[in-house]
């Protein structure tokens, strides 16, 4: 199908000019010295606390760059970036669980941290699995390899490493991703350049640390249009893209052909409140990002499920429903945000379950339509038309049900009053979700990892706490 | 108060709600001109504003932007009076001290910011110290500068712990409740809190001025 555009490639091809500009005469703060060296070496320039790109750089290392990474869960299984299809996972770091049978919430716990990855495991359509909760009381600088080591045990997914911060993550993430059988060039970090455009000593390590033992890993900027980013979106999305391909330089000059996924994480400014996580600038903005990392030939990763609502209402329905529609018609190749909540600070079991169900819908969108001889069905109203006069008993009718022509749905309601009322005890999708999500923690096993892998990776995780101490 | 004298106040007020810098400073500058107390200038004329501005933001009415170009221009023509009331040998009253700070391993700083731009145009003296700050510096600096208050930001659920930290630390030394804690950033919770023993917190910086002004009896002025 025709991928949905809001912008011309007259336009698009602005914004390339326009983050090429930034990056060589604007430039971004950098002081981490070994980086720098590199950079410098390449060409890049210094003006003050700044370092400019050369457009034929930046040009050159986008090449470069391996833009349609693999990674590798496992069960083996693998999902293939910019192979046309559009993956999806789950929001990471949220702080507190939301009861949606009590309609209320806690802190969440290290159980309900992996309870999230359990249920995460067994929903269909979440293919990448990231280390949802964040318990406060790990320490800050334990906490994503913590997460990541409690995923592992229960799920057998791609698992994205946690977003990360610092360079001696990356190598015990890389040791713990060996253990399970995934390589580090099967596996995916993330980090945070922070806006407006600046690599702090501590991200510009982590990114050489990621380049040289060949990680995957998304540069994933978070601005705020109005606060850290330009109010308009055009030029949100173009400094956002000059925050993504500044360490992408970095990465490409370390290890060229590493690969990398363009992202994207632009929220809106609610001038009266703080951030619009689930208003429909959100998809818009996404969707753009979609449009100009695809310019580049990259798999391009972005927010897609989002809601700034607290509870499992129309609010957060019709947000993450926009919002997951328009990027992904967009052509984004991966979607993030399942179990997302209040701004990413929440998550819930329910709703993991309830975008399970919304990601089928997307996914029915994405596929489009065909007007091929088989779907237009010419002949088979030829032949009903002189038989029957309906379809139902077409042997057609019920391969294309097969096929797919429908996304059907296990959530929603589709009774009739009378069912639904008398037999159904009125219940609406949400009270399936939690249903489901009960089952599921319940009833899905995930295959366990051997004994000597747990050890492997307790190990691990105590000499990474004995290098953290030291460092303190 | 003769009519003119009035109308200079409400230009005064109005330059801060309309996040005038240069026009506040040229009124400031005016106001020496004509030999105005400069306490009586911040008080009648440009407090009123951010007053005004702080209230509508309150109500939903007024934007972020607005909030952080009145404090610009409040803290801008203070900066000009500033000198006139040494001169005289006199201090505006300050509400108290603040040391502000985003935690160790957090990067973030605009929040915090604002609401330091917020306390200075409210009347507190504040040392920002920036952000990634660990509790040895934040501490430090409060005893340095005998500091009512410590305010400690976080965004990042990862690093909300820290917080925690620089309170049992200040417990450990005994100076609680000398100084006082409030904190916030976005995900900080009224749980949290609770849970971590800190003295305030506000989601916005407008109330963090009001717990301010609480946790230091000042609450009505």
């Amino acid at each position: 199908m025709e991928k949905l555009k809001f912008l011309s490639d007259e336009e698009i091809k602005a914004m390339h000019e326009a983050t090429l500009h930034i990056m060589a005469e604007i430039g971004i703060i950098w002081s981490h010295k070994p980086s720098l060296d590199i950079l410098t070496g390449a060409g890049c320039t210094i003006k003050d606390n700044r370092v400019c790109f050369p457009p034929e750089l930046v040009m050159d290392c986008i090449a470069k760059a391996n833009k349609r990474p693999t990674i590798k869960g496992r069960n083996g299984k693998t999902n293939n970036f910019g192979d046309g299809n559009v993956y999806f996972h789950n929001l990471g770091g949220a702080r507190d669980i939301f009861e949606a049978k009590t309609n209320s919430r806690r802190p969440a716990s290290n159980q309900d941290a992996v309870d999230a990855i359990r249920v995460l495991d067994a929903l269909i359509n979440c293919h990448t699995v990231t280390p949802f909760f964040t318990p406060p009381e790990i320490s800050n600088e334990m906490m994503s390899l913590h997460m990541y080591r409690h995923t592992l045990p229960h799920t057998t997914k791609p698992v994205q490493g946690p977003g990360i911060q610092f360079a001696h993550e990356v190598k015990f993430a890389v040791e713990m991703a060996n253990v399970v059988g995934t390589s580090a060039d099967e596996l995916t970090l993330s980090l945070s350049p922070v806006s407006p455009l600046t690599m702090h000593d501590a991200s510009a390590a982590a990114v050489m640390a990621m380049a040289e033992a060949g990680v995957i890993h998304s540069n994933l900027p978070a601005p705020t249009g109005g606060a850290t980013s330009p109010m308009t979106m055009t030029g949100s999305i173009v400094q956002q893209s000059a925050e993504t391909l500044a360490p992408l330089v970095l990465t490409q000059l370390i290890n060229p052909g590493c690969g990398v996924l363009y992202c994207g994480r632009l929220g809106m400014l609610e001038p009266r409140t703080g951030l619009i996580w689930g208003g429909v600038e959100l998809g818009l903005s996404s969707a753009a990002t979609v449009q100009l990392g695809h310019y580049y030939g990259f798999s391009v990763n972005v927010y897609g499920f989002s809601t700034n609502a607290h509870t499992i209402d129309a609010q957060n329905t019709f947000e993450r429903g926009l919002n997951a529609t328009i990027p992904a018609l967009a052509g984004a190749d991966e979607l993030s945000g399942i179990g997302e909540m209040e701004a990413g600070v929440m998550g819930s079991h329910a709703q993991m379950v309830l975008d399970n169900e919304l990601a089928s819908s997307v996914l029915r969108l994405r596929t489009g339509l065909s007007a091929d001889v088989e779907h237009l069905a010419v002949e088979i109203i030829g032949n009903v038309m002189n038989g029957t006069r309906n379809y139902l008993g077409q042997k057609h009718t019920l391969k294309h049900i097969r096929a797919g022509e429908l996304a059907l749905t296990r959530l929603a309601e589709r009774n009739s009053w009378e069912t639904w009322d008398e037999k159904l005890e009125r219940k609406q999708m949400a009270d399936y979700a939690i249903l489901e999500a009960e089952r599921i923690l319940r009833e899905h096993q995930v295959t366990p990892l051997e004994t000597q892998q747990e050890k492997e990776l307790d190990a691990i995780m105590a000499a990474a706490e004995k290098e953290t101490l030291k460092k303190k | 108060m003769t009519e003119d004298l009035e109308a200079l106040y409400k230009e005064m007020a109005q330059s801060i709600i309309d996040g005038e810098s240069e026009i506040a400073i040229e009124l400031a500058k005016k106001s020496i001109e004509l030999n105005m107390h400069p306490l009586e200038t911040i008080t009648k004329g440009f407090v009123i504003g951010v007053n005004y501005i702080g209230d509508q933001f309150g109500a939903g009415e007024a934007f972020l932007p607005e909030l952080v170009m009145a404090g610009e221009a409040m803290k801008a023509a203070v900066a000009v009076l500033e000198p006139e009331l040494l001169k005289l040998g006199e201090a505006r009253e300050m509400m108290g001290k603040v040391v502000l700070a985003t935690v160790e391993g957090d990067i973030h700083e605009i929040g915090k910011t604002l609401v330091g731009t917020m306390l200075s145009a409210s009347g507190f003296e504040v040392v920002d110290l920036g952000v990634d700050q660990p509790a040895a510096n934040i501490i430090g600096k409060a005893l340095e500068i005998n500091a009512d208050i410590i305010g400690m930001s976080a965004l990042l659920t990862t690093t909300m712990v820290r917080q925690r930290e620089v309170i049992e630390e200040l417990d450990k030394e005994g100076l609680r409740p000398r100084i006082k804690v409030m904190v916030g950033g976005a995900p900080i919770t009224r749980d949290w809190v609770t849970k971590i023993k800190a003295d305030g917190y506000s989601e916005d910086a407008i109330g963090a001025v009001k717990i301010a002004k609480e946790l230091v009896g000042k609450a009505d002025q």
